[in-house]
C-alpha cells in the first residue's frame, strides 16, 4: 500500500508500496527517524486513516472498504492504544478513564475491572485522582490500564516513553511487554529507541517511505 | 448485556458531562449564557414592572383602565357586554352649569358620579374637621377649593347647582382625571348621581358628556372595545391615547425594548467567540475518543448530554441571578415604586431561556456540529481543515424568531441596518488606519504590536468588530436615554408655568402684568382670546368639507380660543408658509392635516355673529405638552383686533409666592386664577420615575456591556498564551512583550473607540429622528469619552491577566 498528502498543491509521498503482514501475538516495533512516517503508518494500520492505494487488512476486513463509522467499530472492539502524550480525560479520574473504552462501547461501567487493572499497573489507592494530580509516569499506567480494558486484540503504541524520563520510561515498557504477554495482545510499537525495538519479535525500519526488515 | 452495567455507563457520561463543565472549557459558554438569561430576566422582570407601573400612573390619570365617552348615554350593548365579561364598572355624566351662592355665582363643571367613582387614581375629599374620604354619597357636594373664595361661601353653607340645593360637604383635595387645557378647566363639584336628576340640569339638547368607567383584564377591555363601532362623538379613553403620559409611556416602551436588544446582541457576539473557543480545545478529546472506537453518535449524544445539562444549570443560575439583579436594580427605584409591587408571572423566565436558546442554537450548534466532523487522526498528528459549511442552517433558528418579533419594528431594523453598513465601512477604516500608522516610525515595541496587528488581519479584524461593536451598543444605550431625558426636560422644565390667569379684562389687562412683573413672576406675554368657530373652508362649509371622513374632528364642533399677535410664539416653528404683518391667519399643523388645509386656503370664521374669512398665511408646529398658552388658530392683528376680546397669560408661582397668588386672586375677582400646580407636581413625579428607570436600565445595559467587552478580551488574551511563551523562549524580555501588548491592544482600544463613537452617532441620529421622532444632534463629549473608556476596558482586562501571560518559563 502506498500513502501520498497533497502539500501546497504538491503531491508528496508518505509511504511507498509497502507490504507485511503481522501475525496474532506478534510484537513488532516500527523504527524510523522523525518525519519518515512513523505515525502515518500507524495511522493507516489502526484504521483512523485510509490508504491512497493498495489495501490494508485488519483482523480479516479490509479496511479501504470499510466507512468511517465500521473503522471505528473494528477499533472499539478489538484495538487498544496508548499515546505519547498519555491523552486521559482531565475531568475524568483514573478509574473513569480506564473504564472508558468500555462505556464507548456501550458496555457499562465496569469499575472491579477498572481497579483490577489499575493493581495491575501498581496505582491502588490512586483510582479516584484526577490526571492532573498524577505524575506523569502514573499517568502513563492509567493510559496503560485503559488500553486493556476491553481486551483487545491488538495494542498499538506510539511512542509509549517519549515523554518519560529513562527511569519511568523503563518501568513503563516493563509494564507494557508484561500485560501483552499476560492478555496475549499483538502489538504493534511505533519508536525512535532502537534498544526498545530489540524487545520486540521483529523490527521494522522506515526510510524515505520505505519499509526494510531488520 | 447487563442493564444495570448500561444504566452505570449513563451515569458516567452525565458525571463527566457535569464535571466538563466546571472543570473543563465549557465554563465560559455557560458563563455567557448565564449573563444573557440573567440580563434578559432582570431586564424583562424590570421592564413589566416599570411598564406596569408606568400603566397604571397613566390609568389613574383616567380613573379606570378604560372609559368610554360619549355625547349621548353608553350603548346598552356596551353595558351588557361588560356585565358579561365581569368587568367592574363605574358611571359618570358631567356638564357644566352655573353655580350660585347666596352671593355670588360661577361657572363650575359638575360631576355626577356612582360611590364606586374613582375605579383607579385618587379622590380625595376633606369635609369638616378635616376628615378625608375617597368616595361620596348620594345627597353629598363637594366642590374644588378655589370655590370657597370665588362663591363666598364655606363648608355647610348652601350651594344650588340647577334646581338642587345641598349642603357643601367640604372641598376636593384631589381628583383623578385632571386636564392640562386651561381653557377647560373649570372648577369642579362633585355629586352623586343620585341626585342628578334632581338638578334639572340634563335635558334634552344640553350639552353633557357620559363617561363610563370600567376596570378589568386588558384582554377583556379590549374584547369589549370590539363589539361597539365608534359613532360620531365618541371615543375610547385609555392611558396610551390620553394627555401627556400617554407619550412618555410609548417612548419609554420603544427604550426598554431597545436595551433589551442590544444587551442580547452583546452577549450574543460573546457566546459565539466562547462557543468557538471550546469547541478548538475539545478537537484532541473528540479525536482521542474515536480513535478508541467512539461512534458518531455516540458523540453526538455525549455533546448534546453536556450542552443539555450546560442549558439546564444556566438557565437556572441565569434565571436565580436574574431575581436577585432585578431585586438590585429596584433599589433606587424604591422611593417611586408602590410598596405592593406588581407580579411578573412566567414571561421573563420564558424570555429569557428562549433568547438563550435561540442564540446557543447555532452559536453552540454549528462549531460542536464541526468539532464532530474532527478526524480520528488528529490524535496523532494536528490537522489543517477548511472550516465546512455544515450547520450554518442553524443561524435560521434566530433569524426567523427575530423577524417574527421584530419585523414590524423600524427602530430595530435601524440599529441593524446601522450595525451591517458601518462594519463594512468603518472595519475598512480603521484597516486603512493601521495600515498608515504601521507606515509612520515607531518603537521596537510599537512596530510589533502593529506588525502583529496585520499580520493576522482576519483575526484583529474580528477582535476589532466585536469590540466596535460592543462600544457602539453601549454608547447607543446612554446617548438614547440622554436625549430621550433632555427633550423631556425641554418640553417639561422644571420652571413651566403652573397658573393660567384667564378672563382678564382689557382694561385691567396692563395693571395686572405690571403687578406679576413688580412681584418678579415669571410669565409668559399676554394674549387676547376671542372665542369662535371656524366655519367655512375655501366658501364651502367647514363641516360639509369634513363630510368626506373629516366628521371626528372635534375642532368644528365647539368654540376655538383665537387670538391676534405682532410675531408668532418663539416655540411656535412656521413649518410652511410665512407669518406676514396683516390679512392672514396661521394654523396648527395636525389640524391643516386633518383638514386639508394649505397654504393661501382660504378660511371663514365666525365670532359674536360676526362673519369673516381670511387667508392662511402660515402652518405652525405646537408643543401641545408645554404647559403654555397654545392656539390652534393665530390671526395677523388687523383681522381680529377689533373684537371684543379678553386676556390670559400664564405664570410660575413657587410656594413662597403663595401669599402674592392669594393677593392677585382678590385684586381681581373677575380674573380667572387656574391652579396648575398639583397637576403640574404630579407629570414631574411620573417624569422622575421614568427618568430614573430607563438611566437604571441605561447603566445595566452600559455595565453588561463593558462586562462581556472584559470577559472577551480576556479569553483573547489567553488565547495568545502560547504565542508569548514562544517569544519568552526565543528570549524576549518581559517588558518588550509587556510594552507590545500594551500597544497592540491599546492602538485597537482607541480605534474601536472612534469607530464605536462614529457609528453611534449614526444610530442615535437615525433612532431619535425617524424612530424617537425627536431632533437629533451630535455629542462632542463622547468623541473623547467613548476611546477613553475603550482604553480604560481594555486596560483593565490586560491588567487582570498580564501576570498569569508573563509568569516565568519552567
Amino acid at each position: 500500500m502506498s500513502k501520498s498528502v497533497i502539500s501546497n498543491e504538491t503531491e508528496l509521498s508518505i509511504l511507498k508500496d509497502i507490504t507485511f503482514d503481522v501475525v496474532a501475538g506478534e510484537t513488532v516495533a516500527i523504527v524510523g527517524t522523525s518525519g519518515a512516517g512513523k505515525s502515518t503508518l500507524m495511522a493507516l494500520l489502526a484504521g483512523l486513516d485510509i490508504v491512497s492505494s493498495g489495501e490494508i487488512e485488519l483482523l480479516g476486513q479490509p479496511l479501504s472498504q470499510l466507512n468511517d463509522e465500521q473503522r471505528a467499530q473494528i477499533r472499539s472492539e478489538s484495538i487498544g492504544f496508548v499515546f505519547q502524550s498519555f491523552l486521559l480525560i482531565p475531568s475524568l479520574s483514573a478509574v473513569e478513564n480506564v473504564t472508558l473504552p468500555a462505556i464507548l462501547r456501550g458496555e457499562g461501567e465496569d469499575i472491579e475491572k477498572a481497579k483490577q487493572l489499575l493493581a495491575s499497573v501498581g496505582l491502588t489507592g490512586r483510582e479516584t485522582h484526577l490526571p492532573a494530580q498524577l505524575s506523569g509516569g502514573e499517568q502513563q499506567r492509567v493510559a496503560l490500564a485503559r488500553a486493556f480494558m476491553t481486551q483487545p486484540k491488538i495494542l498499538f503504541a506510539d511512542e509509549p516513553t517519549g515523554n518519560l524520563d529513562e527511569h519511568t520510561a523503563e518501568n513503563i515498557i516493563e509494564l507494557l511487554f508484561e500485560m501483552n504477554r499476560d492478555h496475549g495482545t499483538t502489538l504493534v510499537l511505533i519508536t525512535h529507541d532502537t534498544n526498545l525495538a530489540k524487545r520486540c519479535d521483529r523490527t521494522l525500519s522506515i526510510h524515505a517511505g520505505q519499509l526494510q526488515e531488520v | 448485556m447487563d442493564k444495570h452495567k448500561m444504566a452505570s455507563g449513563r451515569k458516567m457520561v452525565i458525571r463527566w458531562s457535569w464535571r466538563e463543565i466546571w472543570q473543563g472549557q465549557l465554563w465560559p459558554v455557560m458563563a455567557a449564557l448565564t449573563l444573557i438569561i440573567a440580563c434578559v430576566v432582570a431586564l424583562s422582570a424590570l421592564a413589566i414592572r416599570v411598564e406596569k407601573v408606568m400603566t397604571d400612573h397613566g390609568r389613574s390619570m383616567i380613573a379606570a383602565d378604560l372609559v368610554f365617552s360619549s355625547a349621548n348615554p353608553t350603548p346598552e350593548l356596551i353595558l351588557t357586554e361588560a356585565e358579561q365579561l365581569g368587568l367592574t364598572k363605574s358611571e359618570q355624566i358631567r356638564f357644566q352649569t352655573m353655580a350660585f351662592s347666596d352671593s355670588s355665582m360661577q361657572l363650575v363643571s359638575v360631576k355626577a358620579v356612582q360611590s364606586s367613582y374613582p375605579l383607579r387614581g385618587e379622590l380625595i375629599l376633606i369635609g369638616s374637621n378635616a376628615v378625608s374620604k375617597g368616595s361620596l354619597q348620594p345627597g353629598e357636594l363637594w366642590i374644588a377649593e378655589r370655590l370657597f373664595s370665588l362663591l363666598g361661601i364655606k363648608i355647610g353653607d348652601q350651594l344650588a347647582i340647577g334646581d338642587l340645593t345641598l349642603k357643601v360637604s367640604g372641598k376636593i383635595a384631589s381628583e383623578p382625571e385632571l386636564t392640562y387645557n386651561p381653557f377647560r378647566t373649570m372648577p369642579s363639584v362633585f355629586i352623586h348621581q343620585a341626585d342628578l336628576g334632581k338638578t334639572g340640569a340634563v335635558q334634552l339638547g344640553s350639552r353633557v358628556q357620559y363617561r363610563t368607567f370600567f376596570k378589568g383584564d386588558d384582554s377583556t377591555l379590549k374584547l369589549l372595545q370590539k363589539v361597539h363601532p365608534l359613532q360620531t362623538g365618541e371615543r375610547w379613553i385609555s392611558e396610551g391615547n390620553q394627555g401627556r403620559t400617554a407619550d412618555l409611556i410609548i417612548k419609554a416602551k420603544q427604550y426598554l425594548s431597545l436595551t433589551i436588544l442590544m444587551v442580547i446582541l452583546m452577549a450574543a457576539v460573546t457566546l459565539v467567540l466562547t462557543c468557538q473557543h471550546y469547541a478548538d480545545s475539545r478537537t484532541n478529546t473528540v479525536a482521542m475518543l474515536k480513535s478508541m472506537g467512539a461512534g458518531r453518535r455516540w458523540l453526538r449524544q455525549w455533546l448534546l448530554s453536556q450542552v443539555g445539562l450546560m442549558f439546564v444549570a444556566a438557565i437556572v443560575l441565569g434565571s436565580l441571578i436574574g431575581l436577585g439583579l432585578e431585586a438590585l436594580l429596584r433599589l433606587p427605584l424604591a422611593g417611586i415604586l408602590p410598596d405592593q409591587l406588581p407580579g411578573y408571572g412566567w414571561q421573563p423566565f420564558v424570555f429569557g431561556s428562549a433568547v438563550a436558546l435561540l442564540i446557543g442554537l447555532p452559536a453552540l450548534g454549528i462549531p460542536l456540529i464541526r468539532l464532530l466532523d474532527t478526524s480520528a487522526i488528529a490524535v496523532l498528528q494536528a490537522q489543517t481543515v477548511k472550516p465546512s459549511k455544515k450547520g450554518l442552517w442553524l443561524i435560521a433558528a434566530p433569524a426567523i424568531a427575530f423577524l417574527l418579533i421584530y419585523g414590524a419594528n423600524t427602530l430595530v431594523w435601524m440599529v441593524f441596518g446601522g450595525l451591517i453598513a458601518l462594519f463594512v465601512v468603518l472595519a475598512s477604516a480603521s484597516y486603512v488606519l493601521l495600515h498608515l500608522l504601521s507606515k509612520a516610525k515607531w518603537g521596537p515595541a510599537m512596530s510589533l504590536a502593529l506588525s502583529r496587528i496585520k499580520r493576522s488581519a482576519k483575526s484583529s479584524m474580528m477582535q476589532l468588530a466585536a469590540l466596535s461593536g460592543s462600544l457602539m451598543l453601549v454608547a447607543v444605550i446612554w446617548l438614547v436615554r440622554t436625549d430621550l431625558l433632555s427633550d423631556w426636560q425641554e418640553t417639561l422644565p422644571a420652571d413651566a408655568p403652573n397658573v393660567f390667569a384667564i378672563n382678564i379684562a382689557p382694561t385691567e389687562q396692563q395693571a395686572y402684568l405690571k403687578q406679576l412683573d413688580d412681584n418678579q413672576i415669571q410669565r409668559s406675554s399676554a394674549y387676547p382670546i376671542i372665542r369662535g368657530r371656524l366655519t367655512e373652508i375655501n366658501g364651502e362649509n367647514a363641516k360639509r368639507s369634513a363630510d368626506n371622513g373629516n366628521d371626528h374632528i372635534n375642532a368644528l364642533h365647539r368654540e376655538l380660543n383665537f387670538t391676534w399677535v405682532t410675531e408668532l410664539p418663539d416655540d411656535n416653528p412656521v413649518v410652511a408658509g410665512q407669518w406676514t404683518d396683516q390679512k392672514g391667519v396661521s394654523i396648527e399643523q395636525s389640524l391643516a392635516a386633518d383638514l386639508g388645509i394649505k397654504i393661501g386656503d382660504k378660511l371663514g370664521f365666525m365670532v359674536n355673529g360676526q362673519a369673516f374669512s381670511v387667508p392662511v398665511n402660515s402652518i405652525r408646529e405646537v408643543e401641545w405638552q408645554s404647559m403654555k398658552p397654545n392656539f390652534y388658530l393665530i390671526f395677523t392683528p388687523d383681522v381680529v383686533k377689533e373684537l371684543p376680546a379678553t386676556w390670559l397669560v400664564s405664570f410660575r408661582i413657587n410656594d413662597q409666592k403663595l401669599p402674592f397668588l392669594n393677593q392677585l386672586g382678590r385684586n381681581y375677582p373677575t380674573v380667572s386664577l387656574l391652579d396648575l400646580r398639583s397637576m403640574g407636581g404630579k407629570l414631574q413625579t411620573i417624569l422622575g420615575q421614568i427618568t430614573w428607570s430607563l438611566t437604571v436600565l441605561a447603566g445595566v445595559g452600559v455595565l453588561s456591556g463593558l462586562l462581556l467587552i472584559f470577559t472577551l478580551l480576556r479569553l483573547s488574551l489567553n488565547q495568545r498564551q502560547r504565542e508569548i511563551t514562544l517569544y519568552r523562549t526565543l528570549g524576549a524580555s518581559r517588558k518588550r512583550i509587556s510594552q507590545t501588548l500594551w500597544s497592540e491592544y491599546g492602538v485597537m482600544a482607541i480605534a474601536a473607540g472612534f469607530v464605536a463613537v462614529a457609528g453611534a452617532e449614526l444610530i442615535v441620529f437615525s433612532l431619535l429622528k425617524w424612530g424617537f421622532k425627536l431632533d437629533p444632534s451630535l455629542h462632542p463629549l463622547m468623541w473623547f469619552t467613548l476611546p477613553f473608556l475603550a482604553l480604560l476596558v481594555v486596560f483593565a482586562s490586560l491588567m487582570s491577566v498580564i501576570k498569569g501571560l508573563l509568569k516565568p518559563l519552567k
